[in-house]
């Protein structure tokens, strides 16, 4: 048997970006001082390269402010690469909660807009709309405006959004379990259910536990570069003899 | 643990490994091609038509009304003008129908800065969507456009009912509309995405837009007739050269040829023709060099 199709190429990627201390930068600023006051640049990722292959469970651990969010984001091609080169089989999906639609908007229309950004063809969000509103549990709520939610409802709503997608290469950033227990059992359910119908999987998680048990291999990032890239169990003790 | 999934063939074998190799790989910012980056953005057209759609929806469903009130800035400002410019300064002497000729004016201008105004902060303002969802960004933009465009079409019916009632009629030229709303939508959307881009990099312009908007009105012949001022010894030439360059003056010119059946002047219909492709094109290029930077901050 040959080895498995490459679907993921990263070849030394490097990204930088700019954090303004208040938003963004006025025209003032940019014109009193290039460096210095209100912005710095982070470098994020510095010279990453790894190859993963169809069939591939790889998880991403590191410290807070590693880069590994950073690393999935740019996967998910929404953060370009300062320099280097990602070559995917075919576009990755990123779950990840927080997308804010439009507040004034229904719970049941940011569904649709959401699906449709993510996108799904009109026909499909038809398909698909009454099974994502069951989903979320809201009940009479899912037709009341998004700005009157409470957070738990909220992320309710931006979960089944983000997870009504089954992609074949699936980017998932760490606490995709929310809401109460119930939902959370839930909601687990449902990305062991996508999980298991994606070829790839990369997962960024602070719980090594669930990197063991989701993941077959995984990537240690510290400080923008790849510390260790093997087999689970290896990388994890290796990571979790670093720590003091 | 997790298994993969392996989709099985016919004779149930499992085709994990097709290929060895990485020749189906893509570099995944594939879009450094115009043609491609249109073609991900015609993808997702049913989105950049959503969005709008719900914006109008959730506007407004609170009021009586409803989304009549959104010829409530218009009309009002139309009153305004007809009071100075039509009552007390008097400069409608000259132009028949001036209710019909200043609200055509009106209209269509306000048009093109509201498109432009709402334009330049969709990058600014869509910040959580870009950071979770992948899309051709310049789809805020055009959806700008569209949701502006919807919004017209109450004004239309209100131009519409004015013609008829002002014993103007609605002439053949009227079939014309389409087609003078399609040029002036390039317009208008190449402003929208200089304008995104712009004020991506810098949020003082959008505090800045209106006042240019101000300063073209005078300029655009809205609410007076400007041959009146520019011929004659009144301006300096280069004054006039650029009066007559003005697209904006041009497109609203083109309008009240089609419902009032004023004389078009032909370099007008060249103007706006030269002018909307040129600003669509390079607002388009302008706003595309700067697709990886949106939803950065």
């Amino acid at each position: 048997m040959a080895a498995p199709a490459l679907t993921i190429r990263v070849r030394d990627v490097h990204v930088d970006y700019e954090v303004y201390e208040d938003r963004r930068a006025a025209i003032r600023q940019r014109l009193v001082s290039r460096t210095g006051t209100g912005r710095s640049l982070v470098h994020a990722l510095k010279g990453v390269s790894f190859d993963v292959s169809e069939g591939d469970a790889v998880g991403v651990i590191g410290s807070n402010g590693s880069g590994k969010s950073t690393l999935l984001a740019a996967l998910a091609g929404l953060l370009a690469p300062t320099s280097g080169q990602i070559l995917v089989a075919e576009e990755p999906k990123l779950l990840g909660v927080g997308a804010t639609l439009l507040p004034a908007a229904t719970g049941y229309r940011n569904i649709r807009l959401g699906c449709l950004a993510l996108g799904m063809a009109r026909r499909e969000v038809d398909e698909q709309i009454d099974r994502i509103v069951a989903f979320t549990e809201l009940g009479e709520a899912i037709d009341r405006p998004l700005r009157t939610y409470s957070s738990g409802m909220r992320a309710r709503l931006h979960f089944a959004i983000a997870t009504s997608v089954q992609p074949r290469i699936l980017l998932i950033d760490e606490a995709l379990a929310v809401g109460d227990r119930a939902f959370r059992a839930k909601s687990k359910a449902r990305i062991d259910e996508l999980l298991a119908s994606a070829g790839t999987l990369l997962l960024v998680s602070h719980s090594l536990e669930e990197v063991r048990k989701q993941c077959t291999r995984a990537l240690w990032i510290e400080q923008g570069i790849l510390k260790a890239d093997g087999p689970v169990d290896d990388v994890v003790a290796e990571y979790s003899a670093g720590e003091p | 643990m997790w298994q993969p999934a392996v989709a099985p063939t016919a004779d149930g074998a499992h085709t994990m490994a097709a290929t060895g190799s990485d020749v189906q790989l893509r570099p995944l910012d594939a879009d450094h091609s115009a043609r491609l980056y249109l073609k991900r953005m015609w993808a997702r057209r049913d989105f950049a038509v959503a969005m709008p759609l719900e914006e109008i929806r959730s506007t407004h469903q609170n009021t009586l009304l409803g989304n009549v009130w959104h010829l409530g800035n218009p009309m009002l400002s139309v009153g305004v003008y007809y009071l100075v410019f039509g009552v007390i300064l008097d400069v409608s002497r000259g132009v028949d129908n001036y209710i019909l000729w200043l609200m055509v004016g009106v209209f269509t201008f306000g048009l093109t800065q509201r498109t432009v105004l709402n334009g330049a902060v969709s990058i600014a303002a869509n910040q959580g969507l870009m950071r979770a969802v992948r899309f051709p960004r310049a789809l805020l933009p055009v959806s700008v456009v569209i949701s502006r465009l919807l919004t017209f079409g109450f004004e239309l019916c209100v131009l519409a009912f004015v013609a008829l009632v002002t014993s103007e009629g609605i002439s053949w030229r009227w079939v014309l509309l389409p087609a003078v709303l399609v040029v002036h939508s390039a317009l208008n959307l190449g402003g929208a995405l200089f304008a995104a881009r712009l004020n991506d990099a810098f949020r003082d312009v959008q505090q800045i837009i209106p006042f240019l908007f101000r300063l073209m009105i005078y300029v655009s012949g809205v609410m007076f007739p400007l041959e009146r001022f520019i011929s004659g010894d009144g301006a300096p030439p280069i004054v006039r050269t650029l009066i007559n360059l003005n697209p904006l003056l041009a497109i609203i010119e083109l309008y009240r040829w089609v419902i009032l059946g004023t004389d078009l002047d032909s370099r007008h219909l060249v103007v706006v023709l030269v002018a909307s492709s040129i600003v669509l094109v390079s607002g388009f290029s302008y706003f595309r060099r700067a697709e990886h930077r949106y939803g950065r901050a």
